[in-house]
């Protein structure tokens, strides 16, 4: 079984020169996603379409594009759910981050600021399960590590996909914010950090103008964020942290 | 003297830590890549860091790489690593008679392997079915493919090599029986240009049959897609895979919060499209439950098809096709200055590299050695920067 939908997908040179949108109309088997149908346009198409993408099952955060108008990872979006919300389906590149080419963004500032924030993409504290607290009948209580298996890594949720750079609303009016992913990070990598120097310095980051203190609240970094990673309870905590080490050190 | 220049085509697993493993030797290396970086096969991978127990049975050769590689990777970038290990396990007689195949197979290939009872393997496990018998802890892992080519490809620009994604091989250049460079257009720019090299190694996995057409040379390279279905809850601990000859969903991969059940096998001829076959995401789900119940009751997350480059071998099938892999230098075919590397895993990317490296080196009069087992790999994010 296949579907046929129309795609409007937005075309740029670099720096988003000649900007447009181009319609392709795309047949697809009926369980394909959005980036399916992307990268059906560039195989049956327009061999000049641009786009990033790698592993196809939200892990590697490279894909993320507006679909009808919202950050996602197009990867684990059906084509189908898109359809029934618009059609033609639109596709845009992320907002605030320069534009390369077609969908693809320039993520070297973002990735700057992920470099600094030192988190880690593996991370030792968390228990190996429960990894999902709701309705798993209790078994998760009942885990233990046998030996040899005390040694477990996990990888961070985060996928730095950018998504939570694109629809916050404080990023658009400051490019200096350092923006939900690296705040959470920074937040992330003080937990992890058993030095009480390191966790001062990555509070010390976290703090100033263009820091914690600049968010509006509007919680759109939650709410878009495909991982769960909560951005914007991260920068809460941190403000309340920076609140607390302001107090301390007063009455010190 | 001017340093020798190779040009690697293609930023998948093997062109990465091909070019990492060239500049450490002091080539002047550029990497060519028609997409972003782990777009083709690499990307979409199972994220399996093998042990080797997959292979050690039917293929010994792939086991003990796998084996050997996983612990190499572990000191060059022990933080990508999701070190969770693998369980091997026994629903029926068929799988516990195979069991003792097996454990003979990982002593062959040096593959730390430890038995584990019913009990032992439900306590590790609670998610796993109630049929095991029995199971065997092996050192498999968990690493992500995007970033596991980010930190060769950062590495390598780190000393001196230039990487160019979105640039596409239109041609190779030729003359008089020689490569000498390649023909590429900048998809976001449009424009064209030729780069020389002294030396053109094909590393474009399914595509590298296409890339050496180029020169009117053969490569025996098979596209052979797999299909992976992600469903959004982790519920294993370790990788979970069924204690017999590798077959359809044999296997639950857990990564973060999720878990990735592989995988089928056929061919196609043309690598760039392949639509999913519904029947083999529905017998995913159904081999999957057979291994941890919990499968049936947890949504879809993602679905995923792309071929591997297998070597083919005439008359033999692609699930018995070795996972080793091969180095092709086109001299045979009376080509100089191009050399195709193919086959194999991500997790023996690096030895892969270390092999292609070696020919390259050898016709180029380098003697410069292999360093890649000892250099520990910079941050990925640096590719960006």
């Amino acid at each position: 079984m296949t579907i046929t939908a129309t795609l409007e997908v937005f075309r740029c040179a670099p720096g988003g020169v000649d900007g447009r949108f181009e319609s392709y109309d795309v047949t697809v088997h009926d369980n394909a996603t959005v980036l399916d149908a992307i990268e059906a346009v560039w195989a049956n198409h327009d061999r000049s379409l641009v786009f990033r993408h790698a592993c196809h099952h939200a892990s590697c955060g490279s894909c993320g594009v507006l679909v009808n108008g919202s950050e996602v990872l197009p990867c684990i979006v059906d084509l189908a759910d898109a359809l029934r919300q618009r059609s033609p389906v639109r596709v845009e590149p992320l907002r605030n981050l320069p534009l390369a080419g077609d969908l693809v963004v320039d993520v070297t500032g973002f990735f700057e600021r992920m470099l600094a924030s030192t988190m880690s993409i593996t991370r030792t504290a968390e228990d190996a399960l429960p990894l999902d607290a709701d309705d798993d009948g209790g078994r998760s209580q009942a885990v233990s590590v046998p030996d040899g298996l005390a040694r477990f890594n996990r990888f961070e949720n985060c996928v730095e996909c950018g998504i939570c750079i694109s629809a916050c609303p404080t990023m658009a009016t400051d490019e200096r914010f350092r923006g939900p992913a690296m705040l959470a990070a920074l937040g992330r990598a003080r937990a992890e950090s058993a030095d009480p120097q390191q966790r001062e310095h990555l509070l010390d980051l976290a703090d100033g103008e263009h820091g914690v203190w600049r968010c509006h609240s509007s919680w759109e970094c939650t709410q878009r964020c495909p991982q769960q990673v909560d951005p914007a309870e991260s920068i809460m905590e941190q403000r309340r942290e920076i609140l607390r080490r302001r107090f301390r050190r007063r009455v010190r | 003297m001017s340093r020798a220049r190779v040009i690697v085509i293609g930023a998948g697993s093997t062109g990465a830590a091909t070019a990492h493993d060239l500049a450490l030797r002091g080539v002047d290396v550029i990497v060519v890549e028609r997409g972003e970086v782990a777009s083709g096969t690499t990307g979409r991978n199972h994220c399996l860091l093998h042990s080797g127990g997959r292979y050690c049975v039917n293929d010994e050769e792939a086991g003990i790489e796998c084996i050997d590689e996983n612990l190499t990777l572990r000191r060059i970038m022990p933080d990508l690593l999701e070190l969770n290990d693998g369980l091997f396990v026994a629903t029926d007689e068929a799988d516990r008679a195979y069991m003792d195949t097996f454990l003979e197979a990982c002593a062959r290939c040096h593959i730390p392997a430890r038995e584990l009872s019913r009990a032992q393997a439900l306590e590790a496990e609670p998610f796993l079915t109630p049929d095991v018998l029995a199971a065997v802890q092996v050192p498999d892992g968990v690493f992500e493919p995007f970033r596991f080519c980010l930190a060769f490809l950062a590495t390598a620009r780190a000393n001196g090599a230039q990487v160019r994604t979105f640039t596409e091989v239109t041609d190779l250049a030729t003359s008089d029986g020689f490569v000498s460079g390649v023909e590429v257009v900048d998809r976001r720019t449009g424009r064209s240009e030729t780069l020389g090299a002294d030396l053109v190694i094909n590393a474009g996995g399914p595509w590298a049959e296409h890339l050496a057409s180029m020169a009117d040379v053969d490569v025996p390279v098979s596209p052979t897609p797999g299909v992976m279905v992600t469903v959004g809850r982790r519920l294993a601990n370790m990788v979970i895979n069924r204690c017999n000859v590798p077959s359809d969903g044999d296997i639950v991969v857990p990564q973060r919060t999720t878990s990735i059940i592989g995988t089928t096998s056929w061919s196609v001829d043309d690598p760039d499209h392949i639509p999913i076959p519904s029947d083999h995401v529905d017998r995913m789900m159904t081999r999957g439950r057979s291994l941890i119940p919990e499968v049936a009751s947890t949504p879809i997350r993602g679905v995923m098809a792309v071929a591997r480059p297998l070597i083919s071998k005439p008359g033999v099938d692609a699930r018995d096709v070795s996972r080793t892999f091969e180095c092709f230098d086109h001299k045979a075919d009376g080509i100089e200055g191009f050399v195709t590397i193919s086959g194999g895993k991500t997790t023996t990317a690096r030895a892969m590299a270390e092999k292609v490296s070696d020919i390259v080196c050898g016709k180029l009069g380098s003697t410069a050695e292999c360093r890649t087992s000892e250099v520990p790999l910079v941050s990925y994010r640096r590719f960006y920067l």
